[in-house]
């Protein structure tokens, strides 16, 4: 292991520009795959016909809700791998995930409210989601902050989604209509969600990503531990909460506008660092272009696997995601 | 486990003197406590049995009415309730000490999430396979995952519960598929056996807990002396003879099987493998396993939680999961605030 960690750590700039161009070529690949595939199978003449505004009329819907799914796809699954590259380097632990925020529950909670006092659907739970995923991250941090630890923020997250999940069943249980929309809700799904999803969403978005891009060096620093960092003049406590800030932006944006996805943003991180190396200057714009392209080949197998229904993309990165961590602990990766 | 008096480990000295009989004090107390609860389980209510009768009843046999409440209605379930609670409080002091992890419980290997969705499945494809059945398959699996996965057993707990979180994913994927797309009743149906409830035990349900405990106590007492010792660190275990890496799978073994009767009898209830340890610790005063206290901890949890709600208007109705997820996460919050103040995060 040490060998491979040092010839990482030397791997040269232009071979991990190569890495970059190559994800984001096969991003641009998945990308134009996404608007051909579907349960409704079209054949690469129809599309083409569609995208140019002719064809017949069912055909060029079918094309047309291919599109924001295609934006909301790529921006969600680069979010979350972003944030889970953040939430990784700040805590120092392999297997850290944007989740721990208690963004999920948060969200889920959210939902379930808005649902059971307002009747919200569709648009206005994207708006419900988004202030709740907030709020319990902003909770969790504000306890977390109070140690210099990161064990107290992971507590503190285990605690909030505990009490919250317990909420969430509770309401689903005693009130049909909201099981009705949280069960579908919670299953995160690309399905129906329109780009008015992704432009309620993109300045939080945006702002998560300017702020990890800030941090990148930051966090590089805090990798070598906290002494290290503050011997070579980096704010420990800045950059740490800075990325916590950031990893919850991201994924509350996310899972606002898509609904809870496992795994993305615990695995992709690993991938990134597995082709660029530690730095996360590399590993940031890495991730962002891997998840993009993992998310959205998630949702194409979704769409294809099950024709002519689809399945929801949450349950195939599930899928994906854990027997990668399973191969993880048989190799013994960083574990005991 | 050659059982000879010469491999077989020193009995700890904290086990004697006052520490023990505290011990002795707190299991007493607890079986008082429980006692009452179960008397008022019992008793309140529209449908309880007044409480000038209950000793009759219980001595002489009963008829009409309080028969059908004490034979079909309250009594299985007061009972399922201990039973369940023993069990999982039984199963979560083992899983904690052996792995040396104070939020451990074998809900982490993915057994609760792995019995729910081997009874969505059931939903799914097999209407006709009893719930109980799917979820002890559905844990078996998510169990036989976890085994293979680590590439070395139970010995690692590291991997396990690392292993646990991604069966766990991939558990909870089967099972919010189900519930996304069967019909709405059936789907909250689902949900509410998800949660993990008691609301419709029966004689069999009793049995099998029973049966549960009957196999799982004697293990448990069998190794307790060899996880007495391994708390000493796994060389110092070794040393003494008390096999760390066997004892450890052993104990997560026993672990399991009480959980999985838990969950065959009332699903998977969370929290309660996980809380019964730590108040068993603080009510004795003693690090260890304190297996017993923390077993009749857990019995008296649920049946609490049962009788509150069977009992208070509020929840009445609810799974009584629903309740032990509620005051175990702000168990988990309080305990994190007295540790803030402490210091000692």
């Amino acid at each position: 292991m040490t060998v491979t960690a040092d010839a990482r750590r030397t791997r040269p700039t232009s071979l991990r520009g190569i890495v970059l161009a190559a994800a984001a070529a096969a991003l641009v690949v998945v990308a134009v795959v996404s608007l051909f595939a579907g349960s409704k199978a079209t054949g690469v003449a129809d599309v083409l016909t569609a995208l140019g505004g002719g064809g017949d009329a069912f055909t060029r819907e079918v094309v047309a809700a291919r599109i924001p799914r295609t934006v909301l796809g790529m921006l969600v699954g680069g979010a979350l791998a972003v944030a889970g590259v953040i939430v990784q380097g700040v805590t120092r632990n392999p297997l850290g995930d944007p989740g721990l925020l208690g963004v999920t529950v948060g969200a889920s909670a959210a939902v379930v409210t808005a649902v059971a006092l307002f009747d919200a659907t569709g648009g206005a739970l994207v708006l419900a989601a988004l202030p709740g995923a907030l709020l319990a991250a902003l909770l969790v941090v504000a306890i977390g902050a109070r140690s210099r630890g990161m064990v107290t923020l992971i507590l503190a997250g285990a605690a909030l989604s505990a009490v919250l999940g317990a909420y969430i069943q509770a309401m689903t249980l005693l009130q049909p209509k909201v099981f009705d929309s949280f069960r579908h809700w919670v299953v995160g799904s690309l399905a129906g969600r329109g780009l008015d999803t992704a432009a309620q969403v993109a300045p939080l978005l945006v702002l998560g990503f300017v702020l990890a891009i800030v941090l990148a060096p930051g966090l590089n620093s805090l990798a070598l531990g906290e002494d290290v960092a503050a011997a070579q003049g980096v704010h420990v406590q800045r950059v740490r909460w800075g990325g916590i800030g950031a990893a919850a932006l991201l994924c509350a944006a996310a899972t606002a506008a898509v609904g809870p996805i496992a795994f993305v943003g615990l695995a992709v991180p690993h991938v990134a660092r597995a082709l660029v190396g530690p730095d996360h200057r590399w590993q940031l714009p890495a991730a962002l272009l891997l998840g993009a392209g993992m998310l959205l080949a998630a949702d194409i197998v979704a769409r294809v696997i099950a024709r002519p229904g689809e399945l929801m993309v949450g349950i195939v990165t599930a899928f994906v995601g854990a027997p990668f961590l399973l191969v993880a602990v048989r190799r013994g990766k960083a574990l005991s | 486990m050659t059982g000879t008096t010469a491999t077989r480990p020193a009995r700890s000295p904290v086990r004697h003197g006052h520490r023990a009989r505290r011990s002795r004090r707190v299991v007493i107390a607890l079986l008082a406590l429980l006692l009452i609860a179960a008397v008022a389980t019992l008793t309140l209510g529209r449908l309880g049995i007044p409480l000038s009768e209950l000793p009759a009843a219980l001595l002489t046999g009963s008829t009409g009415k309080t028969a059908f409440v004490l034979e079909r209605l309250r009594g299985p379930r007061l009972l399922a309730a201990a039973g369940v609670g023993a069990a999982l409080g039984l199963a979560g002091a083992l899983f904690q000490t052996v792995t040396r992890n104070p939020l451990g419980s074998p809900d982490m290997v993915g057994l609760a999430s792995g019995a729910g969705a081997g009874v969505a499945l059931c939903t799914l494809f097999a209407p006709a396979v009893p719930a109980p059945v799917g979820a002890v398959a559905g844990g078996a699996i998510a169990l036989a995952v976890v085994w293979l996965a680590t590439g070395r057993g139970f010995s690692s707990p590291g991997r396990v519960l690392v292993a646990g979180i991604a069966v766990t994913a991939m558990a909870a994927a089967v099972t919010q598929y189900a519930v996304s797309v069967v019909l709405r009743d059936q789907g909250s149906q689902l949900a509410a056996y998800l949660v993990g409830s008691l609301n419709s035990t029966g004689v069999t349900d009793v049995a099998v807990i029973a049966l549960t405990l009957a196999l799982v106590v004697p293990a448990a007492a069998l190794l307790r002396h060899r996880i007495a010792v391994l708390e000493l660190g796994d060389d110092v275990a070794d040393g003494l003879g008390a096999a760390s890496g066997r004892t450890r799978t052993a104990a997560i073994v026993v672990s399991l099987v009480a959980a999985s009767g838990a969950v065959a009898v009332a699903g998977p209830i969370s929290f309660v493998a996980l809380t019964a340890p730590p108040i068993a610790r603080m009510l004795v005063g003693r690090s260890g396993a304190n297996l017993a206290v923390s077993a009749i901890a857990g019995a008296l949890i649920v049946v609490l939680a049962d009788l509150a709600v069977q009992q208070v208007g509020v929840l009445s109705g609810l799974p009584v999961g629903v309740l032990t997820a509620a005051v175990g996460g702000g168990y988990l919050g309080v305990l994190l605030v007295s540790r803030l103040r402490r210091g000692r995060l």
